[in-house]
Parts: structure tokens; sequence; C-alpha cells
């Protein structure tokens, strides 16, 4: 043949598969290689916490903790195990492949870590653990810029209550219905529903006046995290269970402060037993129910001041959960008054959260499924062809489609989820299918010449790739975008086969049949 | 000798392919009339897990005795439905999944009571749907169906531009939809969002070997019609085959421990199988009507 020799060259479009499988290949592993990596990464820190403001952050790889080599998470683990028994403050050196920070602390620093990934592919939260919540407002339907002022104070209150690692967006669906969809990655926090629900409309009053309310136009600061003018005061025991009180101060501003003289201005005096009070008491409520009413002292009487102690309790069971509800309802206190309230009521309509547990033992199922699969079509192709070349051509032409999405994926930083999976295989079928179509066309009509063989397959091939795109339109709009992934893969998937495998995978069969 | 069969077999299906015909109509019209008499009954077209009604599915690790949980539930909550994750090779049981209509909080109240310790994000999911929400998602759901479906018939009006071997091809897709619906039903699966995108991939694979057969039967001239659909249907079967073995073999495997791919393979194998049918006799009938009256 007179092409002989340009046929022992690998054409351009195999050359062209081979470079993308590389690039996806990077894109997964990184360069260098991410399992080469050793250490523990961390996944969550506290945002309030001294190891935040000492410049530890999410996503660093931990690599020595008190000059120890840290390699897995039993290593963080024993590490600080015993450290903190005591109750007394200690010395804690840990050292990142960003930083190296020196904590002293009673506790033990408030991260999370996990083991290296050892891909860049990043798993949905339904892989990975996590929480998920899609919120509405309540009866109203808002504009997209209503959504987004909303969108900035909830992550403004997640932010400030400390949550680090999330994504918030406002989401629409087909019917033009708006939501908030909240991803928090890791442990989910255990008071999330109050925290994105709740209106947090906070009212100080003294009588039916309100004094100040939430939000940084009344109160210019909030002491959190110092034990000088925060904490938890004493627990008691109760009739039910036991209970504990909980105070912290507040800096009112100017305005906030001066209405608060005047409305005190008025007020008399009353003497009872345990002192001099004045006659009305300062009403807290919280989305209008009362929180607490605290007596007000003589001396306050008509005085501008900016400094004002609130308190309220916690309870429960035994002191030690009154100890804990007390801590989280001070900490969400804390946040409604530097936020403020949310302008509108919200309602949660989809609330998930996800144990990181399960979803380790499901990737490798989803592996094991995968190459099962896989297996089962290599055994009917050879059975069907009975050649071994265009057998393993088909097989690595498959191979290839999975590392280019998966490469795609992690490129695009996509998270997968369960949707997408199932997209992936969807189109490893449909691949298959097409090549299966290829190697016929290959086979029939020898009269023709192969190119023009294998045009007439691909004919049919862009005829397939058509309705499958068409078919997986909608969805990308369908239920609030939370089933896009089977599209976004599918659509990845196709598009990457009719351009760049199919075509090489054609000029592979041509070589062989050549 | 193979040819000698393959010519018998030509002319016995000259002779019957009408009378063949029949068999897939008959299965449709009883599916049709099964899926009446369905919604007349339930008012509607499927049966609906949870994540199409709303209501909590809650995921509890460890070797947690169904039964005895089962029993508790019930009556406590609504609508209880439990089912066992297990390790495929080892067969120990690794998790449970209590689907419910009630919420997420009340069923962790109850679940906390029964097991006696706290439900945290180490030792279990939940994931909950509203109801308002959910109903939403149906509706969308069914809307973006009705209009892969109709896209799909206008590229394949554009593939073929002629009206009948069109109208056989999207034919063949609405009779496996139908079909599978109809099975589903039947064997009482609850669907869940998943489900319905299984019948999406389904359109996606079912047409394909359609759009190959028409494309030989139409588009070639080289061999006879027979000679043309025979080798139609040995690229087709081979297709449809390699689909349907992969997506057995990938149910068994996650049949053990994810409901929502188990349930997407599962509606995927019973709609390849009647593709088969679909196929090779309804839209190859059709078709070979089609080009003996011209």
């Amino acid at each position: 043949m007179v092409c002989q020799g340009k046929m022992k060259k690998l054409s351009w479009k195999i050359w062209l598969l081979l470079i993308i499988l590389v690039l996806s290949l990077l894109s997964i592993f990184g360069m260098p290689p991410t399992f080469l990596k050793k250490g523990v990464v961390i996944t969550s820190i506290d945002a309030n916490s001294t190891a935040f403001e000492q410049g530890l952050r999410q996503g660093q790889i931990i690599n020595f903790i008190d000059g120890n080599k840290i390699s897995t998470i039993e290593d963080f683990s024993n590490a600080l195990k015993d450290k903190f028994k005591l109750n007394e403050s200690v010395k804690t050196i840990i050292q990142t492949n960003k930083v190296e920070v020196i904590l002293f602390s009673k506790q033990a620093p408030e991260i999370t870590v996990s083991g290296i990934q050892k891909t860049n592919i990043k798993t949905g939260l339904d892989l990975a653990g996590g929480s998920r919540a899609l919120i509405q407002a309540q009866g109203e339907k808002l504009s997209a810029a209503q959504i987004n002022d909303l969108v900035d104070v909830i992550s403004n209150r997640l932010n400030v209550y400390g949550i680090a690692d999330m994504n918030i967006r406002p989401v629409s669906d087909m019917t033009g219905n708006h939501f908030i969809l909240i991803e928090i990655a890791g442990a989910t926090p255990k008071d999330i529903e109050e925290l994105i629900s709740k209106q947090g409309k906070f009212e100080a009053k003294i009588g039916n006046e309100t004094v100040f309310i939430g939000g940084e136009e009344d109160i210019s600061s909030v002491c959190r995290n110092d034990a000088t003018c925060a904490g938890i005061e004493g627990c008691y025991d109760s009739e039910n269970g036991a209970f504990c009180n909980f105070r912290f101060v507040i800096y009112l501003s100017e305005d906030a402060a001066k209405k608060h003289a005047e409305i005190t201005d008025k007020l008399e005096v009353n003497t009872t037993a345990q002192g001099k009070y004045l006659s009305e008491k300062l009403d807290l409520y919280l989305d209008d129910n009362l929180v607490d009413s605290l007596l007000i002292g003589e001396g306050l009487k008509g005085r501008v001041t900016t400094q004002i102690q609130i308190s309220g309790s916690g309870t429960g069971s035994d002191r030690e959960t009154a100890y804990d509800d007390a801590e989280k309802s001070m900490h969400q206190l804390q946040t409604v008054l530097i936020t403020g309230s949310l302008p509108y009521k919200l309602e949660i309509v989809k609330l998930d959260t996800i144990s990181p547990v399960l979803g380790k033992d499901f990737i490798n199922s989803i592996f094991l499924a995968g190459i099962t699969a896989l297996l089962a079509v290599a055994i009917i192709i050879f059975i069907r062809y009975r050649k071994i070349k265009s057998s393993l051509a088909l097989l690595f032409t498959s191979i290839s489609e999975i590392i280019i999405i998966l490469g795609i994926a992690s490129f695009i930083e996509w998270n997968l989820d369960l949707p997408s999976i199932a997209g992936i295989l969807a189109t490893i079928g449909t691949g298959i299918d097409q090549q299966i179509i290829i190697m016929d066309e290959a086979n029939q009509s020898k009269f023709l010449s192969i190119k023009q063989r294998l045009k007439r397959a691909f004919t049919i091939i862009l005829g397939a790739y058509f309705t499958a795109v068409v078919a997986l339109l909608p969805l990308l709009w369908a239920g609030a975008g939370l089933l896009k992934g089977f599209a976004i893969t599918t659509i990845i998937g196709i598009t990457a086969g009719v351009l760049i495998t199919r075509p090489a995978f054609m000029d592979m069969v041509k070589r062989i049949e050549d | 000798m193979q040819e000698e069969t393959k010519n018998k077999f030509a002319d016995w299906h000259d002779k019957n392919y009408k009378l063949l015909f029949l068999i897939p109509l008959t299965l449709l019209l009883f599916s049709l009339v099964y899926l009446g008499i369905f919604y007349y009954k339930n008012n509607d077209f499927i049966y609906k897990d949870i994540s199409l009604t709303g209501g909590t599915s809650a995921t509890i690790s460890g070797e947690i005795d169904i039964n005895n949980l089962e029993q508790f539930l019930s009556g406590k909550l609504e609508d209880v439905n439990t089912r066992k994750i297990y390790d495929l090779l080892t067969r120990e049981q690794k998790a449970v999944i209590i689907e419910t209509k009630s919420s997420a909080e009340e069923t962790k109240q109850i679940l906390e009571d029964y097991l006696g310790y706290e439900l945290n994000s180490e030792n279990s999911s939940f994931e909950f749907t509203g109801s308002a929400l959910s109903e939403s998602f149906y509706k969308q759901l069914l809307i973006a169906i009705l209009f892969a479906f109709i896209f799909m018939a206008i590229v394949v009006f554009i593939i073929f531009r002629t009206f009948i071997p069109s109208l056989a091809v999207i034919m063949s897709v609405v009779a496996d939809i139908i079909m599978t619906l109809a099975l589903v039903n039947l064997l009482g699966i609850k669907m869940s969002s998943a489900g319905i995108i299984a019948f999406l991939m389904l359109i996606g694979y079912s047409v394909d070997t359609d759009i190959l057969l028409t494309t030989r039967i139409l588009k070639r001239q080289e061999g006879s019609l027979n000679e043309r659909i025979f080798k139609a249907f040995q690229t087709g079967m081979t297709m449809t085959l390699t689909s349907l073995l992969a997506i057995v073999f990938a149910f068994i495997v996650v049949k053990s421990f994810s409901v929502v791919l188990s349930q997407i393979f599962l509606i995927l194998s019973i709609g390849l199988c009647f593709d088969i049918i679909n196929t090779w006799v309804t839209n190859v009938s059709i078709l070979k009507w089609y080009v003996k009256e011209k």
C-alpha cells in the first residue's frame, strides 16, 4: 500500500488522545503526585480559635507535632492524646507545609484532620460527608437581589459562628423558585438548623419600648472567647435536672446608649430586699421569645452607658448537658447580636447531614463495580470478535474515557456525587456501544475503503450523540440543580468521546485492519 | 449450513414479521391498560419513595438487628422502610437505612430512644426533604423527561427526514419506557428521583440501537434488506448485551451499599431487555413494512 509508511506512525488523533490522557492524569494526581505526600491534612478549623489566629488553615498539611513526624491520623491523635489530661496549659508546636505555630492551651487545638487525598478528585457531600441545606423564605417569593442579600447575611452569620469550610449560593429551579443552598464539608455542626433557619431577631425592651436590637447599628462589639467578660457563671440543680447561667458583655453604640439613658430616666427606683432597682426590667427577646429579664440597678438611671451585660441560661438533664446547652445558647446569642437578624423568616426545605465514615467504603465498592462491569464487557467483546488487538484497543479507549472525565472533573473542581458517578457509568456504557458500531462498520462492506466505512460509523455516532445531549439538557435545570452532576459528567464524557476518543479509536481500528 | 439456517429464518421472517409485531403490541397494550388502572387506583404513575414524597432517610452504622428495629419503629414513625447495607465479600452488616415520611428530628429522637445512644455525624447520616420540595422535584423531573423526549424526537426527525421510520424509532423508545414503567410498578418498586433519571438514561440507550438499525436499512444500499437487518442485529445485540451484562454485574456489586445506584441499574436492565424486543421486533417490523411498501 502507498500509505504503508505513513501508517506506521501514530496519527495525530491518537497523539491527541495520548496527550489529553497525560494531561488528565496530571490533573487527577497533581504534580508532584499527591500520593507521594506525607502528613495529615486539616479538614476544618474553628475560625474563632487561637490555632486559626496563628495561621493554621484548612487545607494545610501537618507534618510535625512537637517534633514528632505525623504521617497518619493515628500519629496525629497519638501526638495529642496524653497532653491535655491534666487541664493545664501546655505548649504544642504544629508544623505544616505552610507555617509553624506554637500554641499554649488547656485543650487540644480545635481542628479536624484526615489523611491526604491520594488524588485531586473531589467527592460530593454524599460520599465525603458533610451537610447540605436548601432553604427558602417562608411564604414569600424573593427576587434574585433579595436572595443575594440573604446569602450575605447567612454566610456572615456562619462565619461569625466559626464555620470556615462552607459554600453558600443562590440556586433556582425550572419553575422559578429561588433557594439558598448551603454546603458545609466535614463534620456537621450540631446546631446547623437553628443557625440557618432562625431569623435571629434580637430585641432588648424596657416596657414596650425597644432599647436596642441585634446587629452592628446598635451594638458596636460583643465580648466572646474572653473569660473576663464572657462565660458560664455557674450551674445549679433544679427539679427537672439542672441549669447553667451564662453572661457576657456587649458594647452599645452611642445612639443606642443615649436611648437607654432616655428610657431609664423616666423610670422610678424601687427598693427591694436585694437592693435598689429601677421599676421596669430590661427584657431580652430572641425571635419574639423572652430569653431573660434583667433587673436594672439604680445607678444606671438616666446614664449614658455603653457597656451592658447580657445573660441567659441553658438547661439539661444533668449539669454537664446543661453546661453544653448554656454554652451553645450563649454562642448563638452572641452570633445574632453581632450579625443582626435575617430579613426574612426562613424554612429548611431539605437538610442532609452525611457521615463521612460510610462514604469511604462507598468509593471502594464503586471501583469494584466499575472493574467488574468492564471485565464483563471485555469478555463479551472478546467472544464476539476474537481479535485480541481490537478488543484491547476498545478497553483502552473506554478506560481512557474514564480518566479523561475524571481529569476534567478535577480540573473544573467538580464535586463527584452519586448522580455524577451514575453519569460516568452511563457514558462508559454508551461509549462502548459506539465503539462496537465502529468495529462492526469497519468489518462491513469491504468494497468501500476503510476510511469510508469509518465515516459511515461516525454519522451513526453523531446522531446518537446529539440525541443524548438534548435528552440531558433539561436535567441541568430540574430539581434545583441537585441532579445536575449526572448531566454534567455525561455531557463531558460523551463530548470527549465524540471529539477525542472515538476518532482515536477509529484510527486504531484503521491501523489494526490495514 | 449457517447460510441455510439464515436463509430459512429470513424466509420465515418475511412471512411472519407482521404477525411478530403483535407480540410487542400486546405487551404495550397490556402495559398501557395496567398503567391506566394503576393511575386510577393510586392517582399517580409510580410508587414514590421519600425522595419524591418528602421524608427522612437515616443511615446508622453498625450491626443493628433490622427485624427488631422495624418492629419497634412501626406505629411510631410514618411509613417505615428498613434496609441493610453490607460488605459484598464478607456479607458483614455495615449499616441500616431507615426511610420514613416523618421529620428528621422526630426520626432521630425515636431512633435514639431505641438505640440508647446519641446519633451524631460520626455514626449516622440523615437526609430530610420537605414534602413541598419533593413534590416540585417530581413535577420538574417529569417535565425534564418530557422535554428530553421531545428534543430526542426532533433530532431523530432531523437525522432521518422521513416520517414513518422516524416515528418507528420514537415509538420503540416510547414502548421501552411504558413497558419498563409497567414492570417496575408490577414489582412494587418505590421509585426515587434517581429512578426517574434511569428513565432518562434509558431514552439514550434505547435510541442508539434504533438509530443504528434505521441508518443501516435506509441509508445503505449493499446487500438485501434482510442481510442489512441481520448485520444491524449482530451489531445492535452486541451493544445491548454488553451494556446489559455490565449493568447486571454493576447492579450485583452496588446492591450491597447504594440504594440510589442499584435502582438506576435495575431499571436500566429491565429497560434494556424490553429494548431488545422493541428494537428487533417493533422497529424492524415497521421498517420492513415501510421499505416493502415503498
